[in-house]
């Protein structure tokens, strides 16, 4: 079971990867850009995963050696990377829309006046 | 415990200039408010760092501090610390002392703009995330600060979004960007699977006795992102595009301050987390991959006829240097390295802010419109001349000082290591320096001398707040060239013995006998030695270079000397180089002054030309190839 997420979390940085490299598409880029991200953040949240554990909420005194819970540490890491994610597609969106308004095109074949 | 004891500067030096960033956005409206709060800001964070510089560069002492005091407990550092050691601080003091320079220029550089207060905000955010990038001693910490950094320089390049291709600098930017920096979160996690910790101490105490497949995927995709953030080749592109489109206060920190960030992370990574160094292939890849940039960016630097997008290829040809030299693993190789990435930040930022006063009182950054503005801008002339000699490593200025020392690494290392191929990377550097002196001489003609173009009659030299920030970076770039012995000493020696002390980081932040108790070989701390291999002194030299110079030119005056024939050239533009121009003032362009090179070199020029497509897909498939490449090799060999 965990196997499979760790495939899938591979397959995700993969195909983000593609769809960033193949689609010519600015949008296409950005969704592959989120894919990118959705990846990463399976990966993370599979590493932090016990199998039969618990949510990791104690209060003081409340844990000890026996208690069986998921590792805490990755799931706050996740939470900071969705934000981070969150916001590479809002500002990137936002430059396509600009991007659109200076160009005429959302095509990155024809956005290229830097060039040489 | 005592709030102004030396254990809280470093949180305080990154902490005020986040706090400066909301201050403006709240109180930002007043021009007087959000000036004093920026410059109050990167002056207090600049003190800070200094008043660390007895204790750590001096004292040797590493400073660690936990947020919130979570000190580690039963072996595992569970919160988050700050970790200064002298490289550390090195490169903090070389950020903040820059961040300083730039605030003072671009309070009447970008006073004709709307948007200031959020330009401000962006700005000390940009310079905040820096700050935290290399004083931090946590990989995830390192993750979010590159993130803040990588975010804010995007913001800021598409800060002028009507000026031609900012937007889509920026779009670039941001996409490859954010591969690399999902690298470094893909790297960090991978490591934290394995280790089960993100002190960078005790990550570097666990890693090199624990070398698993995932950890050396973990380096490759930790590497990747880091070469991203310092814009290496085949990165590079986004770097020229990115330092042409943003404003010239920015560029100063995107090719001064941002780059450093990236090479800091190369030597945490190579030198802390895995102690790879040893290796002759990891050695071998990193010079190999510093010279390919080098040499690759001044070559494309000498086709650009774009004043900024020129330096930001040279930007990125004089990391090389840097990336070259720290790659030869030597305690001089390692030395020269930070002092010419130190050099390179005061130069470049220099001739930045030259370019910007350009930009600033003509409206164009394009060498073909420019032309004689050393009459109407006597300051800002010798101050460009002042960082192109720097740059090209003409002495007494900095440049020379750094890249004497870079040459006598390399051919030290060719001696020792009895490898010819680090005396290539000698005679790559020396070509490389020339060529960067060929496009200063062409941008110095065609932009400050020659005839003065009618719409220009009416420049006038740039406000004082633009001539002190650039007389404070000359001024840098001359003390620190004619002092190197004190610089070396108290600066670059200091951060190069950091790079050996790895042993005494990890105590440092785990307790004192940690690194002992888990590796099986604690990294032998032993002085490295900084003595040059040349024994004849390089002012002798000097006197002697002059010397032969003023004979040479003795002689050419004297003798008679036969026309240049151009053979199948019959174009009327060449004429000038032979006397025969029919307009008397007319000027050679920019792109002519090297014509007889870039001839024999088409080829060559037109394969660059056409490689860098400006189409991101192609940027993006670059970085996947590199990812692909390093993590083949990590796997293969590490």
């Amino acid at each position: 079971m965990i196997l499979f997420n760790y495939i899938a979390s591979f397959f995700l940085i993969v195909l983000g990867l593609y769809c960033i490299v193949v689609k010519y598409n600015l949008v296409k880029t950005v969704i592959g850009l989120s894919i990118l991200d959705y990846g990463v953040n399976l990966l993370i949240i599979t590493i932090g995963f016990n199998p039969g554990g618990t949510a990791p909420i104690f209060t003081q005194g409340e844990i000890t050696p026996a208690s069986y819970f998921v590792d805490p540490i990755p799931q706050a890491l996740t939470l900071t990377s969705i934000v981070i994610g969150a916001c590479v597609t809002a500002m990137s969106l936002a430059l396509v829309i600009k991007l659109e308004e200076q160009y005429g095109t959302i095509d990155t074949r024809e956005i290229r006046r830097l060039r040489g | 415990m005592n709030m102004l004891s030396l254990q809280h500067f470093p949180i305080y030096s990154i902490m005020v200039l986040f706090l400066g960033a909301f201050l403006i956005v709240v109180f930002g409206r007043s021009k007087v408010v959000r000036h004093s709060v920026a410059l109050l800001a990167t002056c207090a964070s600049m003190l800070f760092m200094m008043g660390l510089i007895k204790p750590v560069m001096l004292g040797g002492e590493i400073i660690s501090y936990w947020m919130g005091a979570r000190v580690p407990a039963g072996g595992y550092a569970i919160g988050i610390a700050l970790e200064v050691d002298a490289l550390s601080l090195f490169f903090g003091l070389l950020v903040s002392t820059v961040v300083f320079v730039a605030c003072i220029y671009s309070i009447q550089y970008m006073s004709h703009d709307d948007n200031v207060p959020q330009y401000y905000t962006l700005f000390l955010m940009l310079a905040g995330g820096v700050m935290g990038m290399v004083l931090t001693g946590d990989l995830f910490n390192m993750f979010i600060m590159v993130e803040i950094l990588t975010f804010a320089a995007v913001a800021l390049t598409a800060f002028r979004n009507t000026v031609t291709g900012a937007l889509e600098a920026a779009f670039k930017y941001l996409v490859v960007g954010s591969i690399g920096s999902t690298c470094i979160l893909a790297g960090t996690i991978v490591l934290y699977a394995q280790m089960h910790t993100l002190n960078l101490g005790q990550l570097a105490a666990l890693i090199p006795g624990n070398l698993t497949t995932s950890t050396k995927l973990a380096f490759a995709l930790l590497f990747i992102g880091f070469c991203t953030k310092a814009f290496l080749v085949p990165f590079h592109p986004l770097a020229a595009d990115a330092h042409g489109a943003a404003p010239a206060s920015i560029s100063v920190l995107i090719s001064g301050v941002l780059t450093k960030s990236g090479i800091y992370g190369i030597i945490r990574l190579t030198y802390f987390l895995f102690q790879s160094m040893g290796l002759g292939t990891m050695q071998f890849w990193l010079v190999f991959l510093g010279s390919v940039s080098m040499f690759v960016c001044v070559t494309m630097a000498l086709a650009q006829h774009d004043f900024k997008r020129l330096l930001a290829f040279h930007s990125i040809s004089q990391i090389g240097y840097v990336l070259a030299a720290v790659g030869l693993s030597t305690a001089l190789g390692i030395s020269a390295g930070v002092y010419h990435a130190m050099n390179h930040t005061i130069f470049k930022g220099l001739l930045f802010l030259a370019a910007g006063a350009v930009l600033h009182e003509t409206g164009t950054t394009d060498l073909g419109k420019l032309g004689g503005l050393s009459k109407k801008m006597p300051v800002t002339t010798v101050m460009f001349l002042v960082g192109a000699a720097a740059i090209s490593g003409i002495p007494p200025f900095n440049g020379f000082a750094s890249k004497w020392m870079i040459y006598q690494a390399s051919y030290q290392k060719a001696v020792e290591s009895n490898n010819i191929g680090f005396l290539a990377v000698t005679i790559c550097a020396l070509v490389t320096s020339t060529l960067t002196l060929a496009s200063f001489v062409k941008v110095t003609q065609s932009v400050f001398f020659g005839q003065l173009p009618k719409e220009y009659e009416n420049v006038k030299e740039v406000p004082f707040g633009m001539r002190l920030a650039m007389g404070i970076l000359a001024a840098l770039c001359i003390v620190t060239g004619l002092v190197p012995n004190y610089v070396t000493r108290f600066l670059t020696e200091p951060a190069a013995k950091a790079v050996y002390h790895v042993g005494a980081y990890i105590n440092s932040a785990m307790g004192a006998g940690y690194a002992e108790s888990v590796m099986q070989t604690v990294p032998v701390a032993a002085e490295p030695s900084f003595v040059q291999h040349g024994v004849w002194s390089p002012v002798s030299w000097l006197c002697l270079l002059m010397i032969a110079l003023l004979a040479l030119t003795v002689v050419a005056t004297s003798a008679k000397y036969d026309k240049v024939s151009l053979g199948e050239a019959t174009d009327t533009k060449y004429q000038l180089f032979y006397g025969g121009e029919k307009n008397f003032y007319s000027q050679v362009g920019s792109d002519d002054l090297f014509w007889g090179f870039k001839h024999n070199w088409r080829h060559y020029f037109s394969f660059m030309h056409e490689l860098h497509s400006g189409v991101v897909n192609d940027y993006a498939l670059w970085a996947v190839v590199a990812l692909a490449l390093a993590t083949l090799y990590a796997l293969v060999v590490l």
